[in-house]
């Protein structure tokens, strides 16, 4: 598992609070016996599922619940909701042009009525979903979506734009769908399989108050660095900055080796056709000529399709880690909101306790109430029973927001543990594929000039008679 | 180069020559078409000096030049080598010899005198290592080729500039070839006036400019490729550089990163080998563009050869015309000068006329023998350089053919660089 330090670092913080640490043994244990297995099988699909647990309300407290049953069902390799997105389709309206995909769902889910689903979205509507799942779960890490505008395709109707955005889709959708809490979101449900007026009037119901408080916490969060973060998170938090920084310089020298490939391959295509002119003024070099020039034109198509498949399979999918650190920064900032509002109210707690140690040994004699004629004995009971009341409440209140914390660190820790597991395997893939596609760009290269070499040695013995060259070059391959 | 007829036997008679008699006429006399046959020539060892002469100090290379007899016949005086410095200029000076001396033949170009057709990381200056040792290459070829030539390798100042240490530069400069050269410069209006050129040298100029032409646009973007390709490289090694970087802050993922970025960067230091392979066939194809000028000088000689001849043939029908003029005498009733003249002074006596007539009879003949002899040269000279231009054109096409097989291992030898680094990359990430 990429336990990139934070587990590591979560040691020394087991002292923190009774709760937390006990909660997170419990959540702990399972998770490295079940990663020994599975760590590096055959891992098809990101297949982190918790499925089965149709029964699991979508409760903050259940995420535990369905973190553990993740791994349980990790090894099972058991899927109960598969979505696939196909079919991009344009829409030429009088205001606006668009493009819907088809969004086809097969589940055994008890919550959904069939067990077929073919819906069309557009893009808007996945946004909306992704806005809708950021609300409601503050504290989880909803999967990104590629940006609205791609900078290199211009044409956002185009075949190639269409067939990269259709991936990205897809794999958004996926990863929700493989979700053991965000699969069994309600929007998600009705996003899924909703016929088109349905979705719609859905849609208008507005986001829910939940959204709204999030919000606001979000904007306090921001400029509010927390001094008590748990070492964890600390190392959480370094990390992404780190690994954005990292996948950023990493894109940006995607982006220029493209531009250096575009351009070699411009002066490539013209380097062809000059050893076709060439073949007009040497009668006897035509064949010879011919080859190299169609050699060259070869390596130029090869060329192109690195390039094209360098950018739709290597740099988008790249981005799409780009925005999954954005959006793990923005969770963290929830939770570091979440947390900055316990300590403020233990900080409030404490500072109760201390008036109340304070009256305690206090004289009231001198204060305004006895000054007006009351009893000091009396006013000290007062204060005392005020103060009383006050740290009740706010303990109690302490208390649920310690609750509140806590899920907030297991749902985040679940889900990033799920997600260093996904990236390692993502990443893994798409350098592999990077890897593999040039070295078929390489060997189809290879082929070309070997053929080349047989066409310009073939009419050598036909052509020269009287000098045969020394040594005969592998005709024969 | 053809070496087929060196394993002939060598016939023990020739052993019986004395040993004052030079290779070169035993060599003729064993029946070797060419220098190649029995003497093996190499270039090695570019030395750079320094000379100060009147306070000016020149800085140069020199090369070695080594030659050793490989026929045993042959073998004279001494072990049969010899080895002596030259530096570029002296390569110039044999070639502007042989090339007045030699006419109608094709002379092979020497290189470069500065780097042409570059890429931006390529080396600039004429000094450079990688430059001086490609000169030193190319000077080899155009030794070689002379040394092939079945005419040019028995001229003797080739063999002395091979041979002979001392006094080389004024042995040439004695012979007076530069005397020959003056008529290149009629040559260069020759063309204008050439009244009915010779098809073939019209056809060969027409082939030279396309084939410097042609050679030029690939040399021009094989440079602006090889820029491109340097820097898909070099940018590789960022990549090298970002995964060793982001191996610092990953754990499981470390070590394949790590290697995987190792990986990178060993991609991007195959850049400087692949291009260095790539001046190779960039500087043969130079040789070749070369060749175009050597063709086109060819075409300017027979251009002069074609003009001398036509304004022999001028020459002649002008006295056959003022001879039949003349012969028609008073009849002409035309309004040329000469008709205008014998009628303001008077025409000439019979006597006078047969006396001009006489005359011209004598020029014309005179003007027939220059004709034929003018006539005979340019045929001479039409022979001798088709037959080698020929000879040119069939060693072209040896030649262009292997620069091209040769370009295209090159290629296949990059790619199983290229797949063999990526595999390597793979095999790391597998392990992720």
């Amino acid at each position: 598992m990429a336990d990139t330090g934070y587990s590591s670092g979560s040691k020394d913080e087991e002292n923190d609070s009774p709760t937390k640490s006990e909660e997170k043994r419990a959540f702990k244990d399972p998770l490295i016996s079940g990663l020994d297995v599975t760590d590096d099988a055959d891992m098809e699909s990101l297949s982190l599922d918790a499925s089965g647990k149709s029964d699991l309300s979508v409760s903050r407290s259940s995420s535990l619940i369905a973190n553990l049953s993740h791994f349980e069902d990790a090894e099972d390799d058991t899927h109960d909701l598969f979505v696939h997105v196909d079919d991009p389709e344009k829409h030429t309206g009088t205001m606006e042009s668009y493009v819907t995909f088809r969004v086809n769902t097969k589940t055994t889910r008890s919550e959904y009525d069939d067990s077929e689903y073919s819906v069309r979205r557009r893009y808007n509507d996945f946004l909306w979903l992704r806005q809708r799942l950021e609300e409601t779960y503050p504290t989880h890490l909803v999967p990104p979506l590629p940006e609205k505008h791609s900078l290199r395709r211009l044409d956002r109707f185009s075949p190639e734009f269409l067939r990269v955005r259709q991936a990205a889709l897809q794999k958004f959708l996926k990863r929700i769908a493989d979700h053991p809490v965000l699969s069994f979101d309600k929007s998600f449900q009705v996003f899924l399989t909703a016929k088109a007026w349905e979705f719609q009037a859905y849609k208008k119901q507005g986001t829910g108050l939940l959204g709204r408080v999030t919000d606001s916490l979000h904007n306090i969060s921001a400029s509010y660095m927390n001094k008590n973060r748990p070492p964890e998170f600390v190392i959480m938090y370094d990390y992404i900055h780190a690994l954005s920084e990292k996948i950023g310089v990493m894109d940006r020298i995607c982006q220029r080796v493209s531009k250096e490939q575009a351009e070699h391959l411009i002066e490539l295509s013209e380097w062809g056709p000059i050893y076709t002119l060439w073949s007009n003024s040497e009668e006897e070099l035509v064949p010879s000529l011919l080859a190299m020039s169609e050699a060259v034109d070869k390596c130029c198509q090869y060329m192109r399709e690195v390039i094209d498949a360098n950018d739709d399979d290597f740099a988008q999918p790249l981005k799409e880690y780009i925005l999954f650190t954005d959006a793990i920064k923005a969770v963290l900032r929830r939770r570091d909101a979440i947390q900055m509002e316990f300590d403020a109210t233990v900080d409030e707690l404490n500072r109760k306790k201390d008036e109340r140690e304070q009256l305690k040994i206090s004289d009231q004699t001198y204060s305004i109430g006895a000054f007006l004629g009351k009893d000091p004995e009396d006013v000290k009971q007062q204060k005392q029973d005020k103060l009383e009341h006050n740290i009740e409440e706010l303990t109690k209140q302490m208390e649920e927001l310690n609750d509140k914390t806590v899920c907030a660190d297991t749902d985040l820790r679940a889900d990033m543990e799920r997600w260093h597991k996904n990236k390692q395997k993502d990443l893994k893939e798409l350098f592999m594929s990077q890897a593999d596609r040039q070295i078929k760009y390489y060997e189809k290269c290879l082929k070309s000039w070997e053929g080349a070499i047989r066409k310009i040695q073939a009419k050598d013995l036909e052509f020269i008679t009287t000098e045969v060259p020394e040594e005969p070059t592998q005709s024969d391959s | 180069m053809e070496e087929s007829d060196r394993s002939s036997p060598s016939t023990p008679e020739l052993l019986s020559y004395s040993a004052d008699e030079e290779p070169l006429e035993l060599a003729k006399k064993a029946g070797k078409k060419n220098l190649l046959q029995w003497m093996e020539i190499t270039v090695s060892e570019p030395e750079k000096r320094t000379v100060t002469s009147m306070k000016v100090q020149d800085t140069f290379y020199v090369y070695l030049i080594e030659t050793r007899i490989t026929d045993n016949s042959l073998a004279c005086k001494g072990d049969g080598t010899t080895s002596l410095w030259r530096r570029y200029n002296e390569f110039e000076l044999l070639r502007n010899y042989l090339e007045c001396t030699y006419p109608a033949l094709v002379i092979p170009p020497l290189p470069e005198k500065k780097p042409s057709y570059l890429w931006q990381g390529a080396p600039t200056d004429k000094f450079d290592p990688e430059f001086v040792e490609r000169r030193r290459a190319a000077l080899e070829i155009f030794l070689l080729r002379l040394a092939a030539h079945p005419i040019l390798s028995q001229d003797r100042m080739f063999i002395s500039f091979l041979q002979q240490d001392e006094g080389w530069k004024e042995t040439v400069y004695s012979t007076d070839f530069q005397s020959k050269s003056e008529s290149r410069l009629k040559a260069l209006s020759a063309a204008y006036r050439l009244k009915k050129p010779e098809k073939r040298f019209e056809e060969l100029k027409n082939y030279s400019n396309e084939l410097e032409s042609n050679i030029a646009n690939l040399l021009k973007i094989r440079a602006r490729m090889a820029d491109k390709v340097y820097g898909i490289h070099k940018v590789h090694s960022n990549y090298g550089r970002v995964f060793c970087e982001w191996s610092g802050i990953e754990k499981e993922m470390a070590e394949p990163l790590k290697s995987c970025g190792h990986y990178m960067n060993v991609y991007g230091q195959t850049v400087e080998g692949i291009l260095e392979e790539e001046e190779q066939y960039a500087d043969q194809l130079k040789e070749y563009m070369a060749f175009a000028d050597s063709l086109r000088t060819v075409c300017r000689k027979y251009e002069c050869m074609q003009y001398d001849f036509e304004r022999a043939e001028d020459n002649l029908t002008n006295k056959q015309i003022q001879k039949e003029q003349l012969n028609l005498g008073k009849a002409g009733s035309s309004f040329s000068l000469t008709g205008m003249k014998s009628k303001i002074f008077g025409g000439d006596t019979p006597e006078q006329r047969e006396q001009k007539i006489k005359q011209l009879e004598e020029q014309i003949k005179q003007a027939d023998v220059d004709l034929r002899k003018v006539g005979e040269e340019t045929q001479k000279f039409i022979d001798t350089a088709l037959r080698d231009i020929d000879r040119f054109k069939r060693q072209k096409v040896k030649d262009l053919k292997e620069i091209f097989t040769n370009y295209a291992i090159m290629q296949i030898k990059q790619c199983k660089k290229g797949i063999a680094v990526w595999t390597s990359a793979k095999d790391c990430l597998t392990k992720m």
